[in-house]
C-alpha cells in the first residue's frame, strides 16, 4: 500500500490573541517572531490514519508539504511520527493562497512520486478552513474521493470510509486509488517517540521547486480561480452595556422590545 | 535501537546549549532534550545578560543573535512611598555600543542558541521530558523518558532550577524556600519610537533599569525595567521565603511597583502582551549541589550557579560558562575514556580556574547579608529624606548637608546600626 499524505504548516492555534498581527496592507498575516508554526492538527491526523492502516496493511508512507523552505519542520515531524519518506514541494512563484493553483501543484507532484494507492490529508487546513485542495485534488487526478473520514478500513482494491455527517454518518466504498480526507473524529495523532525524533533528525528531505515537478505554468495556469482576497483584518467587536429601568415586568419588557426594534440598537 | 551517544544533555538553555555546543563542536555524538515545544519556550529571565561568555562561544553574535537592545544606559533608583533617588549611568560611546550588557527575549535567543547546537553537530529533541536517570551501579549511564532508554558516557543536567534528576542523582537534596528568589515580568507592547523618547535611548541601545526599596514592602528583592525593542520587560525579583512569611504574592507586589510614578510613567499607554513567573536559585554557595558524580555533571541553574552581589544578578552568563566547563571536562573525560567521578573532578577545578566558582568564593556571604531587611524599608527613606531637607527652601536660614545627614540618620537608625551594616555590606558588592 503506497500511502501520500499531504500537510500544511500553519500558525500556531494556540498563539495567544495578543501575538496575532495582520498586515493590512499587504493582506497578509505576520507571522509571529519567536513562535514556531506548526502542522494543522488534521493534518497530524490524516498521518495518525495513515500509520494505522500500515500497521494494518503494510505499505509505505511518503509525506509531502506544499509551503515555505521551513515546512520541513512539520515533514520532520510526520517522519518522527512514523512517516517512510518527506518531500517538501516549495518556489517563490507560487502563489500559496489559491486553493486551486496548491491543488494543481500538488497533482503535479504526485504525477513525479509515481506510484500510489491512497492520498490523505486534513479536512482542512486550520489557516484558511477552505478543505478543497483534496476534492480539488481528485477532479485533477481523476480519482474518487470521500471528505471528512471517521474511520478507514482498507481491503484489496477498495477502501471502506465511514464520513461524518451533521446528523450521523455515512459509510462508502470507494476503488483504489482514491483520496480520502480525514477529520478530527478519525482520533488522536500520535506523540513521536524520542528514538522517533532522532531518526527524523537524521533525514534527507528533497526540496522539490516548479521546475522539478513541471509546474513552472502554476500561475498562468488556466484555472477557474476561487476569488481574490480582497481585505484581511482583525474584527473588532464593540460592545454596548445599557441597564433599562421600569417598575413592573411588563413595562420592562415593552421597554426592551421597544430598544430591540429602535434604530439605535446595531443590525446583526 | 541501541545507538550510544558520547553526551547527553538535559534542557535546552543556555548551559545546556552552550555545553551541547562545545562538545559536538570537537565532534562528540551529542543528544540534548528540551522539555518546551521549542527551546526557549519554558525559559525566563528578567531581559538583561552580560555577554563575554556568549562572545567566546560565537564570536559574531552581535550580528546574528537576536538581539533586542545594548545596554548603554543604567540607572539604579530608591524607591519609597514619598519619591525615588535614582543613580543614572551612562557612558558616552563613540564606537559600537559596548559589550557588557545585553537585553533579550529568552524565546527568540534560546530558539537561536539551539539553531547553533544543531549547527554544531548536535542532536536537539524538543517536547521530551526526560523522567529518570539509568544507573549502573552508582554511575550514571544515560537517561530514560517513559520507556525508551537513551545511554551516553556522560549526562550534562543542566535542567534549570529546582532540578529534578539532580536530586535523583542524589547530587542535591531538594531547596528551600529561602534560598530561592521568584522573578515576575510583563512584557509590555509599546511603538519603537516611544521607547526611544522615553527612555533617552537611539537605535540599537538599551535602558537596564533597577529599583530597591518600598516597591517590595521589605521582601528582600527589587523591581526592575528593561527596553526591549518594541517593548519593555517590568517586573519583581522578591525572596520566596520571605513571600510566604509575609503573606505576600509577587503578582500584587509587580502591581504595586507598576504604580509607582516611577514606572508608571515609563510604561503608560503600553498593552501587556506577556506574563511570566520563574525561580531563581539565589542561595549562592551554600545551596550550591554536588557538581558532579561518575557519569553525570550539573551546569547553570540546576547547580545554583547564580550570582547575586546585590548589585547585579547574573545567572545566564554563568550557565553559559559552567555548561562550556563541563563540556571541556567530558572532551577530556572523551579521550582517556574515563568517566568516573575522579576523572570527572576536572569540571570543579576549570569552574575555580574560571570566573564562576571564583565570583561564587568573592561574594558568598552576599546572599546572607541581602536579607537585611533595612536594605528594602529603610535606607531607600533615610536617603530620600536627607536629600529632601537639602533640597527643601522653607526660608528659614540653612543647615550644612552633613549635618543634615546626621540628624537623620540618628533619628531614623542609629549610627552604630548603621556602622555595623556599612561594615557587614563592605563583604557583600
Amino acid at each position: 500500500m503506497e500511502i501520500i499524505v499531504l500537510v500544511k504548516e500553519v500558525l500556531d492555534p494556540d498563539l495567544p490573541p495578543s501575538k496575532f498581527s495582520v498586515d493590512t496592507k499587504n493582506n497578509r498575516v505576520i507571522p509571529p517572531e519567536g513562535i514556531p508554526p506548526v502542522i494543522s492538527p488534521y493534518d497530524a491526523v490524516a498521518i495518525e490514519a495513515a500509520l494505522r492502516i500500515k500497521e494494518e496493511a503494510g505499505g509505505r508512507i511518503t509525506v509531502v508539504s506544499l509551503g515555505n523552505p521551513s515546512a520541513e519542520a512539520v515533514v520532520r515531524k510526520a517522519l518522527a511520527m512514523g512517516a517512510d519518506a518527506g518531500i517538501v514541494v516549495s518556489d517563490p512563484s507560487f502563489d500559496l493562497e489559491d486553493s486551486y493553483l496548491a491543488a494543481h501543484i500538488l497533482t503535479q507532484t504526485i504525477r513525479k512520486i509515481g506510484k500510489y494507492d491512497l492520498i490523505l490529508c486534513g479536512r482542512q487546513a486550520v489557516d484558511w478552513d477552505r478543505g478543497v485542495t483534496g476534492p480539488i485534488m481528485a477532479e485533477y487526478l481523476a480519482v474518487p474521493v470521500a471528505t471528512l473520514a471517521r474511520a478507514i478500513k482498507v481491503s484489496d482494491r477498495s477502501v471502506r470510509v465511514e464520513r461524518v455527517l451533521a446528523d450521523g454518518h455515512e459509510t462508502l466504498e470507494m476503488d483504489l486509488p482514491a483520496i480520502i480526507t480525514v477529520s478530527n473524529e478519525f482520533g488522536q495523532a500520535r506523540i513521536p517517540s524520542a528514538w522517533g525524533v532522532i531518526k527524523a533528525v537524521k533525514e534527507e528531505i528533497p526540496v522539490w521547486s516548479a521546475k522539478d515537478i513541471g509546474a513552472e505554468d502554476a500561475q498562468n495556469k488556466d484555472n477557474p480561480g476561487e476569488g481574490r482576497l480582497r481585505r484581511l483584518y482583525i474584527p473588532s467587536y464593540e460592545r454596548k452595556c445599557e441597564f433599562l429601568t421600569g417598575e413592573r415586568p411588563e413595562e420592562l419588557a415593552a421597554a426592551l422590545v421597544k430598544k430591540i426594534y429602535s434604530r439605535e440598537t446595531a443590525s446583526p | 535501537m541501541t545507538e550510544k551517544f558520547d553526551a547527553i544533555v538535559v534542557g535546552g538553555g543556555p548551559a545546556g546549549c552552550a555545553s551541547a555546543c562545545v562538545m559536538a563542536k570537537s565532534g562528540l555524538n551529542v543528544l540534548l532534550f528540551e522539555r518546551g515545544q521549542y527551546a526557549g519556550a519554558k525559559n525566563m529571565w528578567g531581559g538583561a545578560f552580560f555577554g563575554p561568555q556568549l562572545k567566546e562561544l560565537f564570536p559574531n553574535f552581535r550580528e546574528e543573535a537576536p538581539v533586542e537592545r545594548f545596554v548603554t544606559r543604567h540607572t539604579f533608583s530608591f524607591l519609597t512611598k514619598k519619591g525615588s533617588t535614582t543613580l543614572d549611568f551612562k557612558p558616552a560611546f563613540s564606537g559600537p555600543p559596548s559589550d557588557n550588557g545585553f537585553i533579550v527575549m529568552r524565546a527568540k535567543f534560546d530558539k537561536w542558541l539551539a539553531k547553533k547546537v544543531e549547527q554544531a553537530g548536535a542532536i536537539v529533541v524538543t517536547s521530551m521530558l526526560v523522567d529518570d536517570l539509568l544507573l549502573d551501579g552508582g554511575r550514571v549511564t544515560g537517561v530514560r523518558i517513559g520507556k525508551e532508554e537513551f545511554s551516553s558516557d556522560a549526562v550534562i543536567l543542566a535542567e534549570g532550577v529546582n532540578g529534578i534528576l539532580a536530586q535523583k542523582a542524589g547530587l542535591c537534596s531538594g531547596v528551600s524556600a529561602d534560598n530561592m528568589k521568584q522573578g515576575v515580568k510583563e512584557v509590555i507592547a509599546l511603538p519603537k519610537q516611544t521607547i526611544e523618547d522615553r527612555f533617552n535611548v537611539n537605535g540599537s541601545e538599551g535602558a537596564a533599569m533597577e529599583f530597591v526599596g518600598s516597591c517590595t514592602r521589605g521582601v528582600p528583592g527589587g523591581g526592575f525595567l528593561y527596553t526591549n525593542k518594541e517593548s519593555l520587560s517590568v517586573g519583581i525579583v522578591v525572596e520566596l521565603g520571605a513571600l510566604v512569611k509575609n503573606r505576600l504574592k509577587a503578582s500584587d507586589l509587580l502591581e504595586e511597583f507598576k504604580e509607582y510614578p516611577d514606572v508608571a510613567r515609563l510604561i503608560r499607554g503600553g498593552k501587556t502582551v506577556e506574563y511570566s513567573a520563574h525561580l531563581i536559585p539565589t542561595g549562592g554557595l551554600k545551596m550550591m549541589p554536588k557538581l558532579f558524580s561518575a557519569g553525570v555533571l550539573v551546569a547553570g541553574d540546576a547547580a545554583a550557579l547564580v550570582l547575586g552581589t546585590g548589585l547585579i544578578l547574573e545567572g545566564a552568563n554563568f550557565a553559559m560558562a559552567s555548561g562550556v566547563a563541563a563540556a571541556e571536562t567530558v572532551i577530556t573525560a572523551k579521550k582517556k575514556n574515563d568517566f568516573s567521578e575522579t576523572a570527572l573532578r576536572d569540571y570543579e577545578r576549570l569552574l575555580r580556574e574560571g570566573f564562576v566558582l571564583r565570583d561564587m568564593h568573592t561574594f558568598k556571604e552576599t546572599p546572607r547579608l541581602l536579607k537585611n531587611t533595612r536594605i528594602y524599608d529603610l535606607y531607600p527613606e533615610v536617603v530620600f529624606e536627607v536629600l529632601e531637607n537639602i533640597l527643601e527652601n522653607d526660608g528659614k536660614p540653612r543647615t550644612k548637608a552633613y549635618k543634615i545627614a546626621g540628624k537623620v540618620i540618628k533619628t531614623r537608625v542609629g549610627f552604630a546600626r548603621l556602622l555595623s551594616d556599612l561594615w557587614a555590606m563592605r563583604k557583600m558588592t
